[in-house]
């Protein structure tokens, strides 16, 4: 009833009348990147709010009170703040490097919304491969944080720079590992397919097909997104703010506003391979629209990880590669070799 | 299985660590909305020092004594003094407190005599120049109109003053013993007395200028001090 | 630990401070570290360097007390007593009985103040951040019973020769009845929070071990000797102000790693509340100074007096001749000497532990400098 998908039909269907159909095409991509962007900054924007407002109440805390209701307008004095600020570059930073990794990095995080499924139909393009896609694209993050901690010729964030590729190499394999389990399930790349597997009732979920599957990706995902428990490339305490500490005005932002898209992202994935994507917990409860399950999912995903993040202390470096090697892996093998079996038998 | 006992602990403490946390995110916040909600300060709350003037005749308390700025362990305290010809009392003309240096620990209030100068609960005396720091009578005075204090009473004073006089006795007695200096027993009590309450009363005029002889041996911290009484 | 063979990568330096989120204040550290490996430390010391001694020859010694207060300005009751104490014994100033509790009960709650402080930072130093405002807000509350008795938060000149300054108003004992009643409660709650938490465990269990030899060889005090094994106590060892009444025990642990380190200091406040409630409960009437008039001047004379303050032995060494004003005044602090151990406990860990090191060390940088 209150779809969007149908909207999105009828305006492409609109300008399909009167243009020519490569027009379209183009500007149909131009359109969905400009609705995927301002959703996700709304949302962005509304995440810093809410990390703002959960860390200040779960520490007794009222967070940002004064602009606008309960502090909702914090989040943008800060973006205009961050705009006014001058852009200083270190005198002997690598230009080049430090100009493009704050880009490089936003961009990565915004690509990977390419397959998500927002609700039924709500999907940029629904590609066969779309797990891998996923996989690959959230890699690229990795990439920007060390031309960070390169460009900007600091030891400080040379040192973060290092530790993310590591941690984020460490965590790439048990986090594509978990992920087997419920493709071998799905029998699909595809983020429509692996939806549409888990329709019915809520215990067809994914999750309680793969538990184990569940907790590795989720922590891995954590990791990947550099949250607390897992965020030691910045690890304000030991790094002073490792990989962006050069960084000022709306390139920080950048970065900013990437970490917390990355935040969106696995919690998108997380309902999208494991709570059902927009599928609602009972078949009767289907009138309330896919896209509305979806975020309510996803939010609660994300206060999750922000629950985390005001709870627990930072693990160490060596550690926390011990801990993907040692642990996480063999426990996603572990959990590869079960849906294995339990595909065979039933 | 060791690992799997280990494995276990940690996930209970882990869940115990998100419990307290998720516990505090319904309590009622205690921290306070500043400029909107303010504290009460308690009554004995040492923030911006006032001088205290009589409700009655709206003057200054203060004798100029010079006792809050002896005591002053950072010497923030200016006062120059007059003598006022009518009553033969001292009066200050000049009351400089250099609150950039003042630590606030209430030395002076503790010194003083006649209620005349207070550490109060005022707060947010922040100025965009540091000279406006530098607080003069008229300010201090300004700022102390609506400050509420008793008034230290005679009675009582006069039995401290007693009770400090024979203990210095005591004490005199015993240096005596220790280290003989030219200063004899009688002119030191002068001393004592002429110290606590030689701006009370006018009529000790020589009393004061025998402080002024012996003013060197007594080590005052502040020297300015003595020169002013001197050019009297 | 990290053993490289064949591979060698070059060594650098890095400046660890002044402006650094984890050295409690402005201490520099420069460290040689190999990639993550902290191969060398060396603290600098002296950014806050204010002179205290030598500002003390030239005041009074009434004077002094304030600038007692900024030597640890976490636990300025502590210093506040170690001056007044050393300054008694040297001129033999009897002092009231009332006015010796009332330094007991208002040292040992800016002992709890100044343990939920570091709990406060330490937690921080580790990544934790809900943690600090947790013990903050208990902080508050002995904040507040200071504030109401001598009207400051921070630095306090409670205490003056001969006494206090100021008597205790009514509401403090309820309130100070009260903060003891939920205090262990709270302290549970920060151990549910941190204690058995296996990030904090795989953090600091094992991590800077301090053997109880090399402790004593650098002269360690407080709770980081006390963490090693060692019994050592000023309060019990050698009794002052009326210590010897009261039932207490001196936590020890025998590890000597951080999380012995930090437990120990959950212990010591559970043990600081003790004492607190038994002063209020025997709390003497009388005076609450002996009245020393302001140009006092004790007899020629030296003393050497130590306390227990939260972050180890505080000791006064005053040398009197004969005037209103020292002649001499040696403070030596806990935290000065507990520096030292620094490189030689932290070195060859990594620089998370560096900072879990320095953070169980509770260092605080203004009593390093004086």
């Amino acid at each position: 009833m209150l779809e969007l998908d149908p909207i999105f039909d009828a305006i492409s269907e609109w300008l399909a009348s009167f243009l020519p159909p490569v027009v379209v095409t183009i500007v149909k991509g131009f359109g969905t990147a400009g609705v995927v962007l301002g959703v996700l900054s709304l949302f962005v924007l509304f995440f810093i709010w809410m990390e703002r407002k959960v860390s200040a109440h779960m520490q007794q805390r009222l967070g940002p009170m004064r602009t606008g209701w309960h502090g909702a307008l914090q989040t943008v004095a800060d973006a205009v703040k961050l705009i006014q600020k001058e852009d200083l570059v270190p005198s002997d930073a690598d230009r080049a490097v430090y100009f493009w990794a704050p880009v490089v990095c936003f961009a990565a995080a915004l690509m990977a919304y390419l397959v998500i499924p927002f609700g039924e139909g709500l999907i940029v393009q629904d590609l066969n491969i779309g797990i891998l896609y996923v996989i690959a694209i959230t890699t690229f993050t990795v990439v920007s944080l060390l031309m960070a901690g390169w460009g900007s010729n600091n030891k400080w964030a040379l040192l973060g720079g290092m530790r993310s590729a590591a941690q984020i190499v460490s965590y790439e394999v048990p986090l594509s590992m978990s992920l087997i389990g419920t493709i071998m399930i799905a029998e699909s790349l595809s983020m429509i397919t692996i939806v549409e597997s888990q329709s019915g009732p809520f215990w067809n979920w994914f999750v309680f097909r793969q538990p184990i599957g569940f907790i590795v990706y989720f922590i891995a995902a954590t990791a990947e997104a550099n949250r607390t428990p897992f965020d030691i490339p910045e690890a304000e305490q030991e790094l002073v703010a490792g990989f962006n500490v050069e960084y000022s005005g709306m390139k920080f932002a950048m970065f900013f506003l990437a970490e917390f898209i990355n935040m969106f992202t696995i919690s998108a994935l997380a309902v999208t391979l494991f709570f059902g994507g927009w599928m609602a917990p009972f078949p009767f409860l289907d009138f309330i629209p896919s896209w509305i399950w979806f975020l309510a999912k996803a939010f609660t995903s994300v206060f999750v990880l922000m629950w985390f993040r005001w709870t627990y202390p930072r693990i160490r470096v060596d550690q926390l590669m011990g801990f993907a090697w040692k642990f996480l892996l063999p426990l996603a093998f572990l959990n590869i070799i079960l849906t294995g079996i339990g595909i065979y038998i039933f | 299985m060791n690992l799997v006992k280990q494995t276990i602990d940690g996930i209970y403490n882990l869940l115990l660590g998100l419990g307290v946390t998720v516990k505090h995110l319904f309590k009622k916040a205690i921290t306070v909305q500043y400029p909107k909600e303010r504290w009460e300060m308690p009554e004995r709350s040492r923030g911006v020092i006032v001088l205290l003037s009589d409700k009655e005749t709206g003057k200054l308390n203060c004798t100029a004594c010079m006792l809050c700025a002896r005591a002053c362990p950072v010497a923030a305290i200016k006062i120059e003094r007059e003598k006022n010809p009518e009553t033969k009392k001292f009066e200050p003309t000049s009351f400089d407190i250099d609150t950039t240096v003042c630590c606030y620990c209430g030395l002076c209030e503790q010194a003083c005599n006649f209620s005349a100068i207070k550490l109060t609960g005022k707060y947010e005396f922040s100025v965009y120049d540091k000279d406006r720091l530098q607080y003069d009578m008229d300010f201090l005075q300004e700022i102390g109109r609506d400050v509420k204090y008793e008034k230290k009473k005679k009675v009582a004073k006069k039995a401290v003053k007693k009770a400090a006089q024979k203990k210095k006795e005591d004490k005199a007695g015993e240096e005596e013993k220790s280290q003989e200096k030219s200063a004899t027993k009688p002119s030191a009590k002068a001393d004592a007395a002429a110290e606590d309450e030689k701006p009370a009363d006018s009529e000790q005029k020589e009393e004061s200028k025998t402080e002024d002889k012996t003013g060197d041996d007594k080590n005052e911290p502040d020297s300015s001090e003595e020169s002013e009484s001197k050019k009297e | 630990m990290m053993e490289t063979k064949g591979l060698r990568t070059e060594e650098f330096m890095v400046n660890m401070g002044p402006q650094h989120p984890s050295t409690h204040g402005v201490c520099k550290l420069v460290l040689k570290m190999d990639g993550e490996l902290v191969k060398e430390i060396q603290p600098h010391v002296g950014y806050l360097h204010r002179s205290i001694e030598k500002i003390a020859e030239n005041r009074t010694y009434a004077q002094i007390v304030p600038f007692t207060d900024r030597i640890d300005y976490c636990a300025s009751m502590n210093s506040n007593h170690a001056y007044v104490e050393a300054v008694e014994r040297m001129a033999e100033v009897e002092v009231p009985e009332r006015a010796q509790y009332l330094r007991v009960i208002m040292a040992e709650l800016n002992r709890i103040a100044s343990h939920l402080l570091w709990l406060a930072t330490f937690t921080i130093d580790l990544g934790a951040v809900t943690p600090f405002l947790y013990a903050f807000r208990e902080r508050e509350e002995i904040m507040d019973m200071f504030e109401m008795t001598c009207g400051q938060r921070l630095t306090y000149n409670y205490m003056k020769i001969g006494g206090v300054n100021w008597d205790i108003p009514k509401e403090f004992v309820p309130k100070a009845k009260q903060f003891l009643k939920i205090l262990p409660g709270k302290v549970d709650e920060y151990e549910d929070l941190l204690t058995n938490n296996p990030i904090l465990l795989y953090r600091t269990k094992g991590i800077g071990v301090l053997s109880s030899e090399k402790a004593i060889e650098y002269s360690a005090s407080g709770p980081s000797i006390r963490a090693s094994g060692v019994r050592w106590d000023i309060r019990k060892a050698e009794p002052y102000a009326v210590y010897d009444k009261f039932d207490f025990n001196i936590p020890v642990r025998y590890n000597g790693d951080v999380w012995d380190r930090y437990k120990i200091r959950l212990d010591e406040m559970r043990e600081s509340a003790k004492i607190v409630e038994q002063a209020i409960d025997g709390l003497p009437e009388g005076d609450i100074a002996k009245k020393v008039p302001m140009t006092w001047k004790p007899k020629e004379g030296e003393v050497f007096c130590r306390i227990e303050a939260p972050r180890g032995e505080m000791a006064y060494h005053i040398i009197s001749d004969g005037t209103n004003k020292p002649y001499r005044v040696k403070i030596r602090t806990g935290s000065f000497c507990n520096l030292q151990l620094l490189p030689a406990i932290a070195t060859n860990h990594l620089i998370a532990d560096l900072v879990a090191i320095f953070g169980s060390l509770d260092i605080v940088l203004p009593e390093v400098d004086r």
